[in-house]
């Protein structure tokens, strides 16, 4: 007879935050802009589409990002931790391929992909940690790193104690 | 009825106020020593297009009999000089608050100089923001675009406070490290404000439309962009990495 070993995963939650205001903040502004020029001289001027057509994909894509903000989760299965946010974010850490975990404030570049206060998604470039890969409710500070060979991974688990803990325990099975 | 420039100007103001503001704030270490530096600059825009290049315009086309009001219709030296004279003037103008004591007290490093000049260079914009809110206002053209209508000026103008800022702080930094570099400086700074320009020139002289001016102006903020954090870069100080606490919870 096989038995299959059921491989029970953890969630943790993210700390609370109001990363989803700027999102939508900022969603509103683009979207005013996008807008305004159509509504002053006409959606037949090519300035007003141009403008439309670059500005609702922008807003479109903001307004997405901050209603899937409650989604982020860090997941602890038998091998790996999942970051995940919405289905635009799954990144798989490996517990074998970790090599430290550390809780660290990070300093800013002016190089960024979405980076405001209360929320930092996909690669972004930092001062002092070069390239890491956020799914975090904080731009900046306290931020717990996890860094394997190839790649860094920035996350903010609201218990995060809790979180190391069960991940070191689960590496050490 | 006010003229409708004056409130997307007034949006202007306070859009860019916010953004550069915070980026300064953020990106300085969290410091609001470098805030009252803003007010400095506001008039100079002003003085250098109502006194300095009008009266530089006018003295040159004098002496070598040119109506110096001719615009592009003048000879081509003339529209050269008049294209030159905007950075020239501009750049030595927007570091003139320095002469100020407390100002330059400021500038105690490179780091330093890279936020003082920023931030003189950001104030320069929005007080040229509102000069050209002033003069778009005293033209009849514009008279029946509603406020919403001056989005073009409201996105030109948040990324200019970018550019000078960028610009002034070259020179500032320049002029920190002293001798050769203040001369360099000062060269940098006006190479990178007619590089600035020549879309805008290249439009007036219908060689380009409006919509490839506003690319341009995209991949320009970009070029500015790298050429800050280079700048911060080289000024970087190296406690701002070890200022942060780090609690180290697992290493193998």
């Amino acid at each position: 007879m096989e038995i299959q070993l059921a491989d029970t995963v953890r969630s943790f939650k993210p700390r609370p935050s109001y990363g989803w205001c700027w999102l939508i903040l900022l969603a509103v502004i683009i979207g005013a802009l996008g807008i305004a020029p159509a509504l002053a001289l006409g959606i037949d001027s090519t300035n007003a589409r141009i403008t439309l057509l670059i500005s609702v994909p922008v807003t479109v894509a903001f307004l997405i990002l901050a209603f899937w903000f409650p989604t982020m989760r860090y997941e602890l299965s038998r091998e790996a931790i999942i970051l995940r946010y919405g289905p635009v974010i799954t990144y798989r850490i490996l517990l074998k391929e970790i090599r430290t975990i550390r809780r660290k404030n990070l300093t800013m570049t002016i190089w960024s992909s979405i980076r405001f206060p209360g929320i930092a998604l996909f690669k972004i470039p930092y001062g002092n940690a070069g390239e890491v890969k956020m799914c975090a409710t904080s731009a900046l500070n306290n931020i717990l790193l996890i860094e394997t060979e190839k790649e860094k991974y920035g996350l903010t688990p609201d218990n995060e104690e809790e979180f190391v803990a069960a991940v070191r325990a689960q590496m050490e099975v | 009825m006010i003229p409708q420039i004056y409130v997307m100007s007034a949006i202007t103001l306070l859009l860019s106020l916010a953004l550069w503001g915070g980026f300064i704030y953020l990106f300085s270490g969290r410091t609001l020593r470098y805030f009252w530096l803003l007010v400095l600059g506001l008039p100079l825009s002003a003085i250098a297009n109502l006194y300095i290049k009008q009266q530089a315009a006018i003295i040159v086309g004098q002496a070598a009999h040119v109506q110096p009001g001719l615009g592009l219709a003048g000879p081509e030296w003339f529209v050269g000089f008049k294209v030159l004279l905007t950075p020239l003037v501009e750049e030595i103008l927007k570091i003139s608050p320095l002469l100020i004591r407390p100002a330059w007290k400021m500038v105690t490093s490179r780091a330093s100089a890279l936020w003082v000049g920023l931030v003189l260079g950001v104030s320069f914009a929005l007080g040229e923001a509102v000069f050209i809110a002033y003069a778009v206002a005293q033209n009849a053209q514009y008279a029946s675009i509603p406020w919403y209508g001056f989005t073009g000026y409201l996105n030109e103008r948040l990324m200019t406070c970018f550019t000078h800022g960028v610009m002034t702080a070259v020179f500032v930094i320049g002029i920190k490290r002293g001798g050769w570099f203040i001369p360099m400086g000062y060269l940098a700074a006006v190479s990178l404000h007619f590089f600035l320009n020549i879309p805008v020139v290249l439009y007036q002289l219908q060689w380009i439309s409006v919509e490839i001016v506003n690319i341009i102006a995209v991949v320009t903020l970009c070029i500015f962009a790298v050429i800050f954090e280079r700048l911060r870069r080289s000024v970087y100080d190296a406690n701002e990495a070890e200022n942060s606490h780090e609690i180290v919870y697992m290493r193998r």
